[in-house]
């Protein structure tokens, strides 16, 4: 009786062993899909840090961004306690538009204002206290934090724009700024500010107006589109691409194109009269005899 | 005093026997390398971002070994009831926490010095060039605040029942003193009243270590700072850690040894 019931429980747990085994291979077959479509989406950084961090990454991201403006002004930068209010922008965003527009209106005033006590006097000596910004070619001592900032969110497009202006100018590193260039448009393909910026590697460092021109053209078709759809885009960006498309015109003396273009330009500039002044210049240019 | 340097040399025998250092720093090192090793842009010229996790790296674990080490001082000496033949020496109890302090800091420092060493090689090995004023003051100024850190910690492990909440209490404080001690004043302005006051006299009282945080001059190289206001900052510093090791003794003056 005992070696019959032996028997038994041997067939019953090899019929167990068994159906754990068919059990395993129809999991295999169903979760492997799944595990494929998960491992598709975090293979890259973004899809890794996204599973990660969620969208806590944004924040970081702006925080990475901030402290690359902290690097810009040798850690003279507000802290939380100090920024109420008294700075919006980032002075590293500020410089790189300033300088491209034209106007490089400083303003000294900082956020420290007279020491209340004699305990804030003295801890100021032990802090950076003087406005300053960095130079030759020291510039590049902000690039560790834009580049963790782009890992971090690569849809913030004013990391790659900021980047790339200091590469391509202070830096002298045309490649470096197009091969970052292109990883922010990949990850943003309807950015025309990053087309702008690319078109401005072209045309400024990589003396190369042909390829401008066009990366120029698309970033305006781009703009419009984004208008067209009621997206809002920003006029101060259509201005500039468009004051570089004239630039490029001109450079290759395509009157024709420049003529159009200030056309164009001069129905959004904010000095219209200067613009007015250029244009009839041009057609009395194309009107004379050749 | 031989007393005292008898207790100060058992507690930096301690820190060596022990793997704490150890371990922060070939984490630390290991971290600074890691990141040293990462190209940016094809550029090398970039170093800033490194010295500052490096110098981060370095407050964080000489904190961390400061506070441990010195929270279960005298703890440890409750526990395994080795006081009472210390205190039979005869010792008194002030000496015995003079001894655990000086022995806690030397210890400190010399972590410090070992921390701060390998800093100046990965600096000076990407920069090419090391000022050494700045570097030196550095070391000082976080000593002196370690100073203050030992003696909180010591009073804490009398005030409180385990080493391990007072380690915790101690760091929350140090970490919110460090974090927002300078902006205290600010804070009491904007809040006005009763408040604002209670929070003003904090800002007095405070011990303000965030001083001894020189890390953003030794970061973007903005030079030594006058040695007569580091001069100032160790006087204040000594005015704190004696007030502390004051209170401490009064208290352990008080305290009964069999519980």
């Amino acid at each position: 009786m005992g070696s019959v019931q032996a028997e038994t429980y041997g067939v019953m747990i090899r019929l167990v062993i068994l159906f754990f085994l068919v059990c395993c291979f129809t999991m295999a077959t169903i979760l492997d899909a799944q595990f494929s479509r998960l491992r598709a989406k975090t293979d890259t950084s973004e899809g890794m840090l996204t599973a990660i961090m969620g969208d806590s990454r944004r924040m970081f991201a702006n925080h990475f961004f901030a402290e690359a403006d902290a690097y810009f002004h040798s850690g003279f930068y507000p802290t939380i306690f100090d920024r109420q209010g008294n700075r919006e922008g980032s002075h590293l965003t500020e410089e790189a538009h300033e300088h491209e527009s034209g106007h490089d209106d400083h303003h000294e005033e900082t956020f420290l204002g007279p020491p209340r006590d004699w305990i804030e006097r003295f801890g100021r000596h032990f802090i950076p206290n003087v406005h300053t910004h960095l130079s030759n070619g020291n510039e590049g001592e902000i690039l560790p934090w834009l580049r963790i900032s782009a890992m971090l969110d690569p849809k913030r497009v004013d990391t790659y724009i900021t980047a790339s202006y200091w590469l391509r100018t202070s830096l002298q590193k045309p490649d470096e700024a197009e091969k970052f260039l292109r990883e922010g448009l990949r990850a943003n393909p309807d950015s025309y500010a990053i087309l702008l910026e690319l078109g401005r590697v072209y045309f400024y460092s990589k003396n190369d107006p042909r390829v401008a021109r066009n990366i120029f053209a698309l970033a305006r078709d781009k703009w419009l589109k984004q208008e067209a759809n009621g997206e809002k885009p920003e006029a101060a960006d259509y201005e500039e691409i468009l004051g570089e498309l004239v630039r490029v015109d001109r450079q290759q003396g395509d009157l024709k194109a420049v003529l159009a273009d200030l056309e164009q330009l001069v129905k959004v500039s904010h000095s219209p009269d200067t613009l007015q002044a250029e244009i009839r210049e041009v057609q009395q240019k194309l009107a004379a005899p050749k | 005093m031989n007393n005292i340097f008898a207790v100060a040399g058992l507690v930096i025998k301690e820190l060596y026997r022990r793997k704490d250092f150890y371990v922060l720093f070939v984490l630390t090192a290991l971290i600074t390398l890691l990141l040293g090793s990462v190209n940016f842009f094809n550029d090398d010229r970039i170093i800033r971002y490194l010295k500052d996790v490096c110098l981060l790296l370095i407050w964080i674990s000489t904190l961390v070994i400061a506070v441990t080490t010195t929270a279960r001082q005298i703890p440890a000496e409750r526990e395994s009831r080795t006081i009472f033949p210390l205190l039979a020496k005869p010792m008194g109890r002030g000496e015995l926490i003079v001894g655990k302090f000086l022995g806690c800091w030397a210890a400190c420092g010399t972590a410090l010095i070992v921390f701060y060493f390998f800093f100046g090689i990965i600096s000076a090995s990407k920069e090419h060039t090391i000022s050494f004023a700045p570097y030196i003051q550095a070391i000082w100024l976080h000593w002196m605040c370690l100073g203050i850190v030992i003696a909180m910690v010591l009073l804490g492990s009398i005030v409180f029942a385990a080493p391990s909440s007072n380690a915790t209490i101690c760091l929350i404080v140090i970490v919110g003193i460090m974090f927002a001690g300078g902006h205290l004043n600010g804070i009491a302005t904007g809040m006005r009243g009763f408040g604002g006051g209670v929070v003003y006299a904090l800002y007095y009282v405070i011990p303000h270590l965030e001083w001894y945080d020189v890390r953003d001059l030794v970061v973007h190289n903005w030079g030594s700072i006058d040695w007569l206001i580091c001069g100032g900052a160790t006087i204040y510093a000594v005015a704190y850690v004696g007030f502390l090791l004051g209170v401490t003794w009064a208290v352990f003056k008080r305290k009964p040894m069999a519980s």
